[in-house]
């Protein structure tokens, strides 16, 4: 069973990482999601014995490991806030945006670095602009009226 | 009462009354501060007349960690220093400081921060100097960096020092770690901590060579030896007080205490006694020549700072007992009269408004006490007669007669270089014709100078007090008992002979400087050009550029950050994973009579993982989704787990309904957008191939980890009896609700704030 196990997580593994790697953000979620359930079946699959549900009164038979079980219910939950929360984030990329697409996000982003921080050209010429201004205003100001 | 722990408890409290005391009025400040230094001082004195006296408690007993302070004659010699010098820099600062304040247009309350760092760095001062553990040395070592970061960045708006104070800390910070792995090698090899214990060990063993040499890097470097000295000069650009308090008494001296305390071992290595005479003779020309160029008052002393350490470690290069007791009495005599001098200067930056030699001539006549005392003091430092300055001389030059014909050029070079620019700075401050007359200035800037004007002329007519102070530290250097004895001989016997050469060579260098002064100049200007400070600025934009091009790889987009985060981490699994010894590891497992149902689950989550990777579309990929969780909850149903199997239930609806809600709320187009767009050819096999070898790796680390359970089920047990004896049925539960209860706590916080997170991140409408 161990091989068993081990296979199941790395090809859950293997598929959510192909996922994360998309442009789609949505789709990177999804990754994110099978990732942690790779994860919570390999806590699972890490018990110390399988057996029966562990309930008392228990008889005779062996009783499944409580504690994994314990640590699995919390990662379950964890993941499940996680996902929750980058859901929201993606639509909040969206209503921003109005994109959910890495590759279009990233061109916006520099897109708008680039109208935050003026060129080093720009500055030079407003620069000499101004400075042909005034000179032109003192040219003008010595003109006798 | 234990004097060591005594004087420890009050340095230590000094920065902390200072705080406290500013907390109510910032004008109490420099009153407390006085009254503790002073009490520090006090303490220091009285030690002298009270044996040597060991305070020692366990500390972290795991490592062996001691507080282990001692309370001997080197230690008192710094502490001396430290507190006496401290007091007097304090009196000075409590007028100065209020002036500096206001020419820069800043708040009364600047002060108490000030004040605050200064007496931590006069208590990481005489913490340093008891300690004998290795690691208590290393700590209060590197409080005296921190502390100096502070001080020298004290006029934090000005780049100027910030900068400064930024370079203070990476020459002496980095050089400060090279002090701690030497600490570890003595350590490896001696099984010990304690530095006495080492000591008393005699021999060299192993690798404590090479711990040495870190350890006198690291002193060297504090020293502002070359070529680590260009921090120094630039340190100027803290308030004169910081500069007199650190660069005389307090920061360069720790370096040169470093090497006299861990001297019982350096003094065995030869080849560390040529490094200290190498550098401390490079030192000498390099400050000297340089202090020769300099027109800024400040300058001119810093860099006759790095010439004078370079005496005190071309002494201990010299070693023998001349050379062990003049580098103590040097240290002394050195540290008196550089401070006056320092605080000369700034008395005078303070009256005329000028800091350049050129722009201040003449001042005797206007201000006769300040040019008295100062005047005592840099005849101290040159050597003259009747002051403390020609017995440090005198030892200097015994020694060298010892060991001959080079050692005694090089002793009068240095010397005569002193004279030079010492003899330069006095006269052209207070003789000569006035240039800018002088603004009154307060007399607490006045008589500090003229104490310690004072103290050099009383230590030339009666030495004994300052020799069997030196004398005590050198014999905890020397580890064993030295009496050093001055008096003045009116023989002709080589020691007067070498004192007149320096005085003519000195007055000759002098008067020809028309001849050299472009030289000079020349090699100054070289040596920033070229020098370390160089290689140092170089460096950090070096490393600037580094960081810069690292940032923009890792932020550029989402994906390349969380690339740069998860290839080292899967690279470094993958290392751990190769260098295990693997062989029989891996185990296939047992199969159950009943496994085969969770086979066909285990298939099915697999199959439907497989599955979502291939849909274009949201809706099925949501549902597909839903697939694998579901079938995993029914894995787990099969793993006897029935309470995780609930959950999984619940949160696989709750996250497939999310995941459904999100894409009813996006437009359609948004979604057709990533559904159509054509599968890129470049990037799908390597995406393939990323994953492949993903899968691979977690497959390997995960067989490898499972195929390794403990085979000891005796904690299930304990679990379950714990269960009964808190009267629950089920144990997972009972796990999560009593024995775990912060675990869950910390989770439900989780989704509380998760809650909060994605409800306000909903209500903010849209951005744009």
């Amino acid at each position: 069973m161990t091989l068993v196990f081990s296979l199941a997580i790395a090809s859950l593994f293997a598929a959510g990482a192909y996922l994360m790697l998309k442009r789609d953000l949505i789709r990177l979620i999804a990754g994110m999601i099978m990732i942690g359930n790779a994860a919570n079946l390999f806590i699972m699959a890490s018990a110390l014995r399988r057996g029966t549900a562990a309930i008392l009164p228990h008889d005779g038979d062996d009783m499944a490991d409580p504690l994994t079980q314990a640590m699995v219910l919390t990662a379950i939950v964890i993941s499940f806030a996680t996902a929750a929360l980058a859901l929201v984030v993606v639509y909040r990329v969206y209503t921003s945006h109005l994109s959910v697409d890495l590759g279009e996000l990233s061109l916006a982003e520099e897109e708008q670095s680039e109208l935050d921080e003026p060129r080093s050209e720009d500055i030079v010429e407003t620069e000499i602009e101004e400075e042909v201004e005034a000179m032109i205003d003192e040219a003008l100001a010595e003109v006798p009226t | 009462m234990n004097t060591a722990i005594l004087l420890l408890i009050v340095a230590i409290a000094a920065p902390f009354l200072a705080l406290a005391s500013g907390a109510i009025h910032p004008r109490l400040v420099p009153h407390v501060s006085l009254v503790a230094t002073a009490a520090a001082a006090v303490v220091t004195i009285w030690s002298f007349w009270q044996p040597d006296s060991t305070y020692s408690t366990t500390w972290i007993s795991v490592y062996d960690l001691n507080f282990y302070f001692t309370l001997d004659g080197l230690a008192r010699l710094y502490a001396l220093l430290a507190t006496g010098i401290g007091f007097l820099v304090v009196a000075y600062a409590s007028r100065y400081l209020p002036l500096h304040l206001h020419h820069q247009h800043r708040p009364e309350s600047d002060q108490t921060r000030f004040y605050f760092f200064l007496l931590l760095f006069m208590a990481a001062m005489v913490g340093l100097v008891m300690a004998q553990d290795l690691i208590l040395i290393f700590l209060f070592w590197d409080l005296t960096a921190i502390a100096s970061f502070f001080l020298i960045g004290y006029d934090q708006q000005e780049e100027e020092s910030r900068g400064a104070a930024m370079m203070a800390l990476m020459v002496t910070g980095i050089t400060a770690v090279l002090v701690l792995i030497g600490a570890m090698l003595l350590h490896r090899e001696y099984g010990t901590w304690s530095l006495p214990e080492i000591i008393a060990h005699g021999d060299l063993v192993g690798m404590t060579k090479w711990g040495l040499l870190l350890i006198a890097i690291g002193a060297l470097a504090k020293s502002a030896q070359v070529p680590m000295h260009f921090w120094l000069p630039r340190a100027m650009a803290a308030p004169t007080p910081v500069s007199a308090y650190l660069h005389s008494a307090a920061m360069v001296a720790a370096g040169v205490f470093l090497i006299g305390r861990f001297y019982p071992l350096m003094q065995q290595v030869d080849w560390l006694l040529d490094l200290f005479l190498f550098i401390g003779f490079a030192s000498m020309l390099v400050g000297g020549i340089i202090a020769l160029t300099r027109n800024v008052l400040k300058h001119i002393l810093a860099y006759s700072t790095i010439s004078q350490y370079g005496y005190v470690v071309f002494m201990f290069g010299m070693g023998g007992e001349y050379g062990i007791k003049g580098a103590s009495f040097y240290v002394l005599a050195h540290a008196i009269v550089k401070s006056a001098l320092f605080l000369t200067a700034g008395a005078v930056s303070e009256a005329t408004g000028k800091k350049n030699l050129a722009d201040i001539g003449g001042l005797g006549r206007k201000m006769p006490w300040l040019a008295a005392g100062s005047g005592m003091a840099a005849s101290g430092l040159v050597a003259l007669p009747l002051t403390i300055g020609f017995f440090k001389d005198e030892l200097f030059f015994a020694r060298a007669t010892e060991l001959g014909q080079p050692y005694i050029l090089m002793d009068v070079l240095g010397a005569s270089l002193t004279f030079a620019y010492i003899f330069r700075f006095w006269t052209h401050l207070f003789l000569g014709r006035e240039i800018t007359s002088p603004a009154p200035i307060s007399r607490w800037l006045v008589w500090p100078v003229v104490v310690l004007g004072i103290i050099t002329v009383v230590g030339g007519i009666w030495p004994e007090p300052f020799t069997s102070v030196a004398s005590s530290a050198a014999s905890i250097s020397a580890n064993k008992v030295a009496d050093i004895h001055v008096h003045y001989t009116f023989d002709p016997i080589p020691e007067n002979l070498m004192a007149i050469a320096t005085w003519v060579c000195g007055l000759t260098i002098y008067w020809t400087r028309k001849r050299w002064w472009r030289a000079a100049t020349g090699v100054a200007h070289l040596g920033e050009r070229v020098g370390p400070a160089h290689w140092y600025y170089r460096g950090l934009w070096g490393l600037n550029a580094l960081s810069d091009r690292v940032h923009d790889i890792e932020v550029r987009d989402l994906r390349s950050r969380v690339v740069s985060i998860l290839v080292p981490a899967g690279a470094l699994v993958a290392i751990a994973v190769l260098v295990t010894p693997n062989s029989n590891s891996f185990e296939i497992g047992a199969f159950g009579q009943h496994d085969f149902a969770l086979i066909i689950m285990i298939v099915a989550a697999v199959v439907s993982g497989f599955v979502v990777m291939l849909l274009r579309d949201h809706l099925r990929l949501a549902i597909g989704l839903s697939c694998v969780g579901y079938s995993l909850a029914g894995v787990y149903a099969f793993m006897g787990a029935p309470n995780v199997t609930l959950v999984a239930i619940v949160v696989e609806t709750m996250t497939s309904l999310f995941l459904i809600g999100m894409l009813v709320l996006m437009p359609s187009s948004i979604l057709r957008f990533e559904t159509q767009a054509k599968v890129d050819k470049r990037t799908m096999p390597r995406d393939a191939i990323i994953a492949t070898v993903a899968g691979l790796l977690v497959f390997f680390v995960s067989w490898g980890a499972l195929s390794r359970t403990s085979l000891n089920t005796e904690v299930i047990d304990s679990q379950t009896a714990l269960t009964e004896a808190v009267h629950a049925k089920n144990v997972v539960t009972a796990i999560l609700a009593d024995f775990r209860g912060f675990d869950t706590m910390g989770e439900i916080t989780v989704i509380a704030i998760t809650s909060i997170g994605v409800i306000s991140l909903l209500r903010s409408g849209r951005l744009r």
